[in-house]
């Protein structure tokens, strides 16, 4: 048991922190979203969604692209295959942990 | 937010993932509209089967709606909803792309489907079906139950209960299959399409906010 909680150690700080995870989780269960999709369903501000997709962004788990569908600006999220590697290790570790 | 804020370890990612998409997809009421309009169609066909003799023209077109177009109309719907949420939309809701339906839970709700059919259609060939009473209470029941489970938000919660009271109702009145599930279903799809209509122009009326 106790070998088990050390594992929470082992998790990735980034996806742990709660909207983050929320951003990612809801990323892993779609091909692909936008900003707007993404504020909307988890209900993040903007200022607070982009911070937190940056930050994913920077680590490589989550791909940005800024296109266009007619005149409606689209910034399209989508999880890459890193970022599917580390929430699987995460589901992973909190399993086995709690 | 308030969600996996609160409790972030009591259930994993890929349940919070399916709950706000769940409420993202009935975000804008489409979804009612288009059951609204399959359970008005369904108790069209109903109304056709208490109206007319057996054997007459109404009568047996009543059976093509049922298999033909309710199933049409509920298939096409989505198909529908994806295209006008595209086109309209976009600006409100956002863009997403749902990954492609799971193949293996697709066949075992169809071959539950067919069993259920095949339930049905062998019951009524040996007039071997449990009371009418019993039918529409369970089918009042079930909705309800299906309703409350599938939608999850509260006004499909309040659908449910009103539709397996109203299952109840119609049940403990002893009318027959017919008439039971035309009240049934006309009531329901009547509800689901107001519900779906008011939940549109709310969504509708919100200013939307400029993406990224």
């Amino acid at each position: 048991m106790s070998r088990n909680i050390q594992r929470l150690t082992e998790i990735d700080r980034i996806i742990h922190e709660p909207a983050r995870l929320m951003i990612v989780a809801l990323l892993a269960a779609v091909e692909e979203a936008d900003f707007q999709y993404l504020r909307l369903a988890t209900g993040l501000t903007q200022g607070n969604l982009s911070t937190h997709l940056s930050r994913l962004a920077e680590a490589d788990y989550v791909a940005i692209e800024k296109t266009f569908r007619g005149k409606y600006p689209l910034t399209i999220c989508r999880l890459t295959a890193r970022g599917k590697e580390v929430l699987d290790k995460y589901r992973k570790v909190i399993r086995t942990a709690l | 937010m308030q969600d996996l804020l609160s409790r972030p370890f009591d259930e994993n990612p890929d349940l919070t993932a399916r709950r706000l998409l769940l409420k993202g997809h009935n975000r804008d009421g489409l979804p009612e509209i288009a059951i609204g309009l399959c359970f008005l169609i369904t108790a069209f066909s109903m109304w056709l089967q208490v109206a007319f003799q057996p054997g007459s023209l109404p009568y047996r077109e009543a059976a093509l709606i049922l298999g033909v177009l309710v199933p049409a109309v509920g298939l096409g719907s989505m198909w529908a909803i994806k295209k006008v949420r595209r086109h309209f939309l976009i600006e409100q809701e956002g863009y997403v792309k749902l990954k492609p339906p799971n193949r293996k839970r697709l066949v075992i709700v169809g071959a539950f489907s067919f069993l259920i059919a095949v339930a049905m259609v062998v019951g009524i060939y040996k007039r071997a079906l449990p009371p009418a009473s019993w039918i529409l209470a369970g089918t009042g029941i079930g909705g309800g139950v299906l309703a409350a489970r599938a939608g999850r938000l509260p006004r499909y919660v309040v659908g449910g209960a009103i539709m397996a009271a109203t299952g109840i109702l119609v049940a403990l009145s002893r009318v027959s299959l017919e008439k039971g599930y035309m009240i049934l279903y006309g009531s329901m799809g009547i509800l689901s399409l107001l519900s779906g209509c008011v939940v549109l122009l709310l969504f509708l009326r919100r200013t939307p906010e400029a993406g990224e």
